[in-house]
């Protein structure tokens, strides 16, 4: 492709500058994800690196992309169909989870994606393998990606998957692409399993997470705060009052979710579900830490002003010695610090082929991942 | 023959099978399809695993690896003279950590053992095919098998927490991990129901799921299939996934009275079978709701099981399904397709005329929750011309399907027996994807060769990749 017929792709689909996108020489927002992938494979052509942008909600994360240009999917948001009676919907990447969400709750649905999303998209969610709290119950965000179309790296659009909740034609893509971070190319549309959000929502304050645990049966979440322990339930109301009978507490209806974290300073601790406990004490040692620890996930958020790094060297050697990872997921404007993966992965090699198999020049989200992919 | 001889080197004679009559019987699976292996490894550890993967490179023989050969799909059938590596002697239980709920196991555990090994903690390995007294976990992980209770709790993958590979150059490798979010990209998806084709899956890391406090199963009985399916829309439109929705028609519910004597209603055009788990109060109202939604949709019969001896017989009858047929005719050919929930009836009907219409003798039994059938076609092989009317009958069983919204397999994955029908559901740039993936592993085709995906999948030439040389 000439410069100039990248030109008059780019122009019908260039944008104004994204707020928070960095600085580069083209915004684009293509109207479909044909043309994503026209724009794609020119990129590839030109070798010019691109930087994907749903709602921008998880861009902290990972090593910056040095990008020539930042493709936003807020022109791809089309939700393309709901089928309630077999709990999927597809949707297109650009559509934001808080809008989807609300138009499933109207019959009672829910694609459990993150509960206080903000403008978060549904294709930056999948992109970043974001999943709310409920994942205690219904598992990760991964397990749900039923199908997926991708616009790869080098500008094809491949489909993989189908739209049934249980499928095993080939490789699973959808899985893969899920938590890639552009790696792979742009996630264009999606199908996503769904759940019945139950007759009634409730929170089940508690004193002690581990006895929450082990007394309740297939809770959405038990998750640790500085305000206390709460126990979210759904189900019938029969159910909802017997548990918090054998919690030794009362239910709120509608409980809140835990308000996202705000601080400066931002991390993931990654550990076994039965290590959630030792995490959050190692995380109350630091004076002034928030949190957000999620028992039997293994998952906890903590927001800091300041960062002691030797504090975070020494809990992430903790972390990855016992199989897990701790995570920056936002850092102030500008700051050194820290890497925000810590030790790549054993399989890093084999990863990068798998990526030059849908990128081969390495122009979608380049280095954005663990050891660089 | 040198591979021969360096594998009983490294194994010794009882783990090396070489006779015509052992390679038979590791030539095939439960499909219908024999292949023939140059020889047949029983390894016992990853480090033999290796040094097995790196001797069949050293003699330019494929790889085939396979578990307990349950599968239906030809998915450990060798298509070509193959070294195949038995991973049944790794069934070691290496260490389960109650606190986390995952445990470590050998891929060649049996997966009713691993039940039964956790049962003392209140845990269980979910996916639980009709198999399960004989399938392995490596097996499992190699098709992303399912089984019933797949419909609340996920198939195979949702389970499977990390791998330990080796790969086709005999490294070995672990992908994913118990703590939530592995870093980097979930190459541990892909590998699951993969077939073998990506790596020789050598330890398994998975997930055990709390038993329920209590569980209410039901057998309800239909005039017609049609009210059994539209009573399992009717139950997921009341806002409830119950952790199995299974139909059995007339057919299928007689062959298995016949082998089980469960008293089943023998003359029922359909009867479904229904569990709902939960806490004791949950499970109730949802077994209420289940038994109202049923009798609003004409249900003749509804039988609640008294105690876990009559849940456990019910569940037995389900599952010897398959065993139950052996009885009606030596040769069984099983289908398993996926159709949306909602399709379930139209596409069932369209089966019925194809049976009738080749004249076979065909059973139901399916897992009507996911809109997953398994039509069952009995046969006997030895009759002039009925293999050929069963598989021309098993094609449009399968375009049917399709032509639904629908897909090739649920559970028992592609292999040898669907392979042809991949590009029905996806293009060639689709396919070519995936061929390359599977390139990322495996760059000559060593591993499980011929399988899931068509030959010329990886023939579609862009320019980016292949004008400048790159192409793998």
């Amino acid at each position: 492709m000439s410069t100039r017929e990248l030109r008059t792709l780019l122009d019908d689909a260039i944008c104004p500058p994204i707020e928070g996108a960095p600085a580069v020489e083209h915004y684009v927002a293509p109207h479909s994800i044909d043309q994503a992938a026209g724009i794609l494979r020119s990129a590839t052509d030109h070798e010019s690196a691109v930087l994907f942008w749903g709602g921008g909600t998880n861009q902290g994360q990972g090593y910056p992309v040095p990008a020539d240009i930042v493709m936003s999917t807020h022109r791809i948001n089309s939700v393309v169909a709901w089928e309630p009676e077999d709990l999927t919907v597809v949707v297109e990447a650009g559509v934001k989870i808080a809008d989807l969400e609300s138009m499933l709750a109207e019959k009672g649905q829910t694609a459990v994606l993150p509960e206080t999303p903000g403008v978060a998209t549904v294709g930056g969610a999948v992109a970043a393998g974001a999943s709310g709290w409920r994942r205690l119950r219904y598992g990760p965000t991964r397990d749900r990606v039923l199908e997926l179309i991708l616009a790869t790296g080098d500008g094809r659009v491949v489909r993989s998957g189908g739209r049934l909740v249980k499928n095993v034609t080939g490789y699973d893509l959808p899985r893969l692409a899920t938590g890639s971070y552009g790696s792979l190319g742009l996630i264009g549309q999606v199908c996503l399993k769904l759940w019945p959000l139950g007759a009634r929502f409730s929170g089940v304050p508690v004193e002690d997470a581990a006895v929450a645990r082990s007394t309740v049966f297939r809770p959405l979440a038990i998750i640790e705060s500085e305000a206390g322990v709460m126990v979210y339930l759904a189900g019938t109301p029969e159910e909802i009052d017997a548990q918090a009978a054998a919690l030794g507490s009362s239910p709120v209806d509608t409980p809140r979710w835990p308000r996202p974290l705000v601080t400066p300073w931002q991390l993931t601790i990654r550990v076994p579900a039965g290590l959630t406990i030792a995490a959050l004490d190692r995380v109350r040692s630091v004076s002034g830490a928030r949190f957000r620890a999620a028992h039997g996930t293994g998952e906890v958020l903590m927001g800091l002003v300041d960062l002691s790094f030797d504090w975070l060297n020494e809990t992430r050697s903790w972390a990855e010695s016992n199989g897990g990872a701790l995570v920056v997921t936002q850092r102030p404007v500008a700051s050194e610090g820290p890497d925000p993966w810590g030790s790549p992965p054993a399989s890093l090699p084999l990863q990068e082929k798998v990526k030059a198999a849908f990128d081969p020049l390495g122009i979608s989200n380049p280095g954005r991942m663990p050891g660089g992919l | 023959m040198a591979l021969v001889d360096d594998l009983r080197a490294l194994l010794g004679d009882q783990r090396v099978k070489w006779e015509p009559l052992e390679l038979r019987i590791y030539g095939r699976d439960a499909g219908i399809g024999q292949g023939m292996p140059v020889a047949v490894v029983l390894p016992e550890t990853t480090a033999e695993v290796a040094e097995c993967v790196l001797i069949a490179r050293e003699c330019d023989v494929p790889i085939v690896a396979r578990g307990a050969g349950t599968g239906l799909a030809g998915g450990a059938m060798p298509t070509e003279p193959a070294l195949v590596i038995a991973l049944t002697r790794m069934d070691r239980l290496h260490n389960v950590d109650a606190e986390g709920l995952t445990a470590w196991v050998g891929p060649g555990m049996i997966n009713l053992e691993l039940s039964e090994k956790v049962a003392g903690l209140g845990l269980h390995f979910a996916p639980d095919p009709s198999s399960q007294a004989a399938c392995t976990i490596g097996g499992n992980v190699g098709t992303n098998a399912g089984g019933p209770h797949c419909l609340a709790d996920g198939t195979t993958v949702a389970h499977i927490l990390g791998l330990e590979m080796v790969t086709v150059d005999g490294d070995v490798l672990t992908l994913g991990g118990a703590a939530p979010d592995p870093l980097g990209l979930d190459l541990r998806a892909v590998v699951v129901g993969s077939e073998g084709t990506l790596g020789i899956v050598t330890r398994v890391l998975v997930k055990l799921t709390p038993d329920a406090p209590a569980v209410q199963t039901m057998l309800i009985a239909f005039d017609t299939i049609e009210d059994a399916a539209a009573t399992v829309s009717g139950i997921i439109a009341e806002g409830i996934v119950p952790a199995a929705l299974e139909i059995m028609d007339q057919p299928m519910v007689r062959a298995v009275e016949n082998f089980v004597k469960a008293d089943l209603p023998v003359h029922a055009a359909a009867v479904l079978l229904a569990e709902v788990t939960g806490h004791p109060s949950a499970a109730e109202a949802e077994a209420r709701l289940v038994a109202s939604t049923a009798t609003a949709n004409g249900a003749t019969h509804v039988r609640v099981a008294a105690d876990n001896a009559e849940r456990a017989l019910l569940w037995k009858a389900r599952k010897s399904a398959f065993g139950a047929v052996a009885q009606a005719a030596p040769d069984y050919y099983l289908h398993d397709t996926v159709v949306p929930r909602t399709r379930l009836v139209d596409v069932m009907s369209k089966i019925y005329e194809i049976g009738a219409r080749y004249n076979l003798h065909m059973l139901n039994v399916f897992h009507a929750g996911d809109g997953n059938l398994h039509p069952l076609v009995a046969f006997d092989a030895r009759d002039e011309g009925v293999l050929a009317d069963v598989t021309d009958a098993a094609r449009e069983m399968v375009l049917v399907s399709l032509e639904a919204g629908g897909s090739l397999s649920g559970e028992h994955g592609i292999g040898l027996e669907k392979r042809d029908f991949m590009g029905q559901v996806y293009g060639p740039v689709d396919l070519d994807a995936q061929a390359r993936l599977r390139q990322a592993f495996d760059p000559q085709g060593r591993l499980n060769p011929d399988k899931i995906l068509p030959a010329g999948s990886r023939c579609y030439d862009y320019g980016v990749t292949l004008d400048r040389g790159e192409a793998l």
